[in-house]
């Protein structure tokens, strides 16, 4: 695919025609995930199951513009991989944190009563 | 005399050819230029700052209290945690509707719009259509400066506050927020609003001045005399990453 090319050549005069179906294709998608989003919060009681959903359709979405918009898909592998390994010790960092900040609270709140 | 002559010849053959070999810059690791390279692991390291703002909001919100009643009868209180939906209610113009999340979905829509424009700018500079660029890039800058002024609308609904204001527990009532008291839940909701949104916004006002930059340079042919337009492929990287930043500020701030 043309807009996948690495190294371009300097043309000589006549200039391209535009190539932007994928990228129309990929907002589409965005937009609806989105919409979805809002859909959710409006219709949906707040919950832990609302809030998996939020999450899942996040990272739906961070897909999409981390692969298409920023072309990492297109990328080779080692680089895909040196940017994602990194970034899955977050998802550890993350549990671990926020389970902390539940027992905190606790004792907090024991310390209280 | 023969030693310039000994330093001409080694410049001849060390820089006029191109390098080929493994060690010596000949190759590119992942088959990406060094600029690109560098700017992917700018990112990461971004990624990681922005992560640990996040997380920090997650830590917080659990230490503190949760909302037990119906949301219908949800009053401000420092005691528990707001819905987030219930704090950011607003929309200019529009004084006294209640219109849940309205605002920030109109900031998400503006971003994703610039980042569309931004990769319509990259693609251009592809096909070394500078009229196209220099088009992309205008549009970029103009959603770009909107959410910025979306965001200082915010800021300022947030810091004034609601005309009812909150009545705190020294029995004062209290309307708005700053860094110390604020009417909408504990002190460190509106701390950690004004930082991780404070801290995006930065990151926005920077891709601006950046793209500002990237507009005039297109103008004056610099991308076309060097033969690439991989700058701008770069500062898109970085614009796409804002608006990736802003999706999970969006989700974690807002809807959760």
């Amino acid at each position: 695919m043309a807009q996948h090319a690495t190294h371009d050549t300097v043309p000589t005069g006549e200039i391209p025609k535009p190539n932007t179906a994928w990228i129309w294709k990929t907002f589409w998608i965005i937009s609806a995930i989105t919409a979805l989003e809002f859909v959710i919060a409006y219709l949906m009681s707040a919950g832990t199951f609302r809030n998996s959903i939020f999450i899942i359709l996040t990272i739906f979405k961070a897909f999409f513009i981390v692969a298409e918009f920023m072309h990492l898909k297109h990328e080779t592998k080692g680089l895909i991989w040196s940017i994602l390994i990194p970034m899955a010790l977050l998802i550890w960092l993350l549990v671990a944190l926020i389970t902390e900040g539940s027992y905190i609270g606790e004792a907090v709140q024991n310390l209280i009563n | 005399m023969s030693t310039i002559s000994t330093t001409q010849a080694i410049s001849d053959s060390a820089l006029d050819k191109p390098r080929t070999g493994t060690w010596d810059g000949g190759n590119e690791p992942f088959k990406a230029s060094y600029g690109k390279l560098m700017m992917w692991f700018f990112l990461l390291s971004d990624a990681f700052t922005f992560a640990a703002f996040l997380t920090t909001y997650g830590l917080i919100r659990h230490r503190h209290g949760v909302y037990e009643g119906t949301p219908e009868a949800f009053k401000f209180s420092t005691n528990y945690w707001p819905i987030p939906e219930k704090v950011f209610d607003a929309f200019p113009g529009l004084h006294g509707t209640h219109l849940p999340l309205g605002f920030v979905a109109l900031m998400t829509m503006i971003l994703i719009f610039s980042s569309v424009t931004m990769v319509l700018a990259v693609e251009a500079g592809h096909r070394f259509d500078k009229k196209d660029v220099q088009k992309w890039l205008l549009w970029t800058i103009l959603f770009g400066a909107t959410f910025l002024s979306c965001q200082a609308w915010e800021w300022t609904h947030f810091i004034t506050g609601t005309e009812e204001g909150t009545l705190m527990n020294d029995g004062t009532v209290f309307h708005g927020a700053n860094l110390a008291m604020n009417q909408y839940g504990p002190v460190l909701f509106a701390d950690l609003f004004f930082f991780i949104t404070g801290f995006h916004g930065t990151h926005v006002f920077s891709g601006v001045c950046l793209l500002v930059w990237a507009f005039i340079a297109t103008t004056n042919g610099t991308f076309e005399k060097r033969g690439h337009y991989e700058m701008v492929e770069k500062i898109g990287l970085y614009w796409h990453f804002v608006d990736l930043v802003w999706v999970f500020v969006f989700t974690f701030f807002y809807l959760v």
